[in-house]
């Protein structure tokens, strides 16, 4: 409680400040230079879409913001992420607190081999000492939050790949959600899913925009221009341009964001 | 017209060898497990589950021999299956950018080739040289180092197949390794890892060679794994190669019970499999 109230005062006090400060980011992996030289700052409780042709270093952007790329040995960041002023690239600062303020949902729906309720409560119950009672709470909470709920109360204990991947990919953001992240990072999740499921993710989206800071990676510049106030294009590594949605829409500044958008690569 | 019938005529004789080579191949197995089916058959008894194995010219049961094979298959399996599980999550997990994981997969598939009778020698003199005697306890071992590369190779295996996007997922909720194998990884790996553990336990239940120099055999009745215990496999060995008739028979129950038990297993497995793969 102590530490929402905090937030609060946070966000009343300097609204101005954004979220996440990515500063002066560079990503190889092997011999790739996959992100060269980025700045970008995303504004909190806002839908910032990041777009570009595939291979851009969108993905990877993302992927260091939470610092999953540390997975593989041979990827590297440098450079400097502050999300509330602290460097999270720094090897000091806890891979279990960023990832727990940090939720991230992928391109293929990843449900775990258990059940629905389990899928939830997972990682919630290793962070949180909960009563049964409490658990329950927080995973029909959960649920709710991600519009899964009505589909699946009845069959909590059914196993999560029974759902369709629609339902499996609004489980994995209940699951992310469950935690009480501060920022959720969304690597293009709506790319494997059909128009119907796709639409629910997005009203989903917006609805939590509100409560969220929301990073999403998406193919789908429809998709960017309809969910997002911020968007960043990016080409070969390099941010191009960053602005508010209607203006990179709409008015580019710079030619290849035009292109880009007009459909003349990509 | 000509072409088509060449054609024609090369499916057929294709079709033809290939359908003969099944009938060869099948003939075989069909014609074993014939054998061991009517020959174990008629000396099935009640009493080969409640007696000792006789002394030549009476009657008796294999008891002895049923006991000390499932002692020394199950301290196998308690001292194989978690070493082996262990060290196939080290090669698919913690090692897969180390050299030292490429050593241990090779060598590993080393050992899964070794002959099983180097490996009761091996057991013979880390076990029963020192201790002065044969016992259950060196023969379980044997059958442990037999069954551990099976359960390694087939857990890494199982563990490969787990798709990198479920790893990065359970990761990304922040939590340590050690839970995201235990509760991620081994739930989606389950089936395969069961399966590896089966098939290896159908593979030793069936060994003799290693039993030969470790627990060797006992005509009595004993329980103290640091003794002589008798065996199936090796009762089955010394029975056939008897001149008793009444050995002969039991040799043939013995074979049948074992048969039975590791085709019992090998559909246990192909019901894992299939439970996994839903």
């Amino acid at each position: 409680m102590i530490e929402l109230a905090d937030r609060r005062i946070d966000t009343v006090g300097a609204p101005a400040l954004p979220k996440i400060d990515v500063r002066a980011v560079n990503f190889h992996y092997g011999k790739t230079h996959a992100l060269k030289n980025v700045d970008l700052s995303v504004p909190a409780n806002a839908v910032t879409a990041i777009i570009g042709p595939s291979g851009c270093g969108k993905s990877t952007l993302l992927r260091t913001i939470n610092r999953i790329y540390e997975l593989y040995p041979d990827q590297h960041a440098t450079g400097e992420i502050a999300i509330d002023g602290s460097n999270i690239l720094d090897p000091r600062y806890s891979l279990s607190t960023l990832r727990r303020r940090v939720g991230m949902v992928f391109q293929k729906p990843t449900p775990f081999a258990t059940t629905i309720r389990k899928n939830v409560a997972f990682a919630l119950s290793y962070y949180e000492r909960l009563a049964r009672a409490e658990l329950s709470d927080r995973v029909e909470d959960a649920l709710r939050q991600a519009a899964l709920w009505d589909e699946v109360k009845h069959k909590l204990n059914d196993s999560a790949l029974s759902l369709s991947g629609g339902q499996q990919q609004r489980l994995c953001i209940a699951r992310t959600l469950a935690v009480r992240p501060e920022i959720i990072l969304l690597d293009e999740p709506t790319s494997a899913l059909d128009p119907i499921s796709t639409a629910k993710i997005e009203e989903l989206i917006h609805e939590l925009r509100q409560r969220f800071t929301i990073v999403i990676v998406t193919h789908n510049m429809q998709q960017a221009a309809r969910l997002s106030q911020r968007t960043a294009f990016f080409h070969l590594g390099e941010l191009i341009e960053v602005g508010d949605t209607s203006q990179i829409f709409t008015n580019p500044h710079v030619k290849r964001t035009q292109d880009y958008i007009t459909g003349r690569y990509g | 017209m000509t072409s088509l019938l060449r054609r024609r005529l090369v499916d057929i004789l294709a079709s033809l060898f290939a359908g003969a080579a099944t009938v060869f191949g099948l003939t075989w197995l069909v014609w074993i497990l014939w054998t061991t089916f009517a020959q174990g058959a008629a000396a099935l008894s009640p009493a080969l589950f409640t007696q000792m194995t006789p002394p030549p010219g009476s009657s008796g049961g294999l008891l002895n021999a049923l006991y000390g094979s499932f002692v020394m298959v199950l301290l196998a399996l308690v001292i194989g299956a978690p070493v082996g599980i262990a060290a196939g999550t080290y090669l698919a997990e913690h090692g897969r950018y180390s050299k030292l994981a490429t050593t241990v997969s090779f060598l590993n598939d080393v050992l899964l080739s070794a002959p099983s009778i180097v490996i009761g020698l091996f057991a013979y003199e880390l076990i029963v040289r020192p201790s002065g005697h044969f016992s259950g306890l060196a023969g379980a071992v044997a059958l442990a180092i037999i069954l551990l590369p099976i359960v390694v190779r087939t857990t890494a295996e199982a563990l490969r197949l787990v798709p990198n996007s479920m790893r990065e997922a359970a990761f990304a909720l922040g939590l340590p390794a050690s839970r995201v194998a235990s509760h991620v990884i081994y739930k989606a790996a389950l089936g395969g890892i069961v399966t590896g553990v089966l098939l290896g336990l159908a593979r030793i239940a069936g060994e003799t060679a290693p039993l030969l120099f470790t627990a060797l055999n006992n005509q009595f009745w004993s329980a103290d794994i640091t003794q002589p215990l008798a065996n199936v496999p090796v009762v089955i060995f010394q029975y056939a190669m008897s001149p008793y008739d009444e050995w002969h028979a039991l040799a043939w129950a013995g074979a049948l019970v074992l048969t039975v038990f590791v085709l019992g297993l090998n559909l246990a497995v192909r019901f894992v499999v299939r439970r996994g793969s839903r």
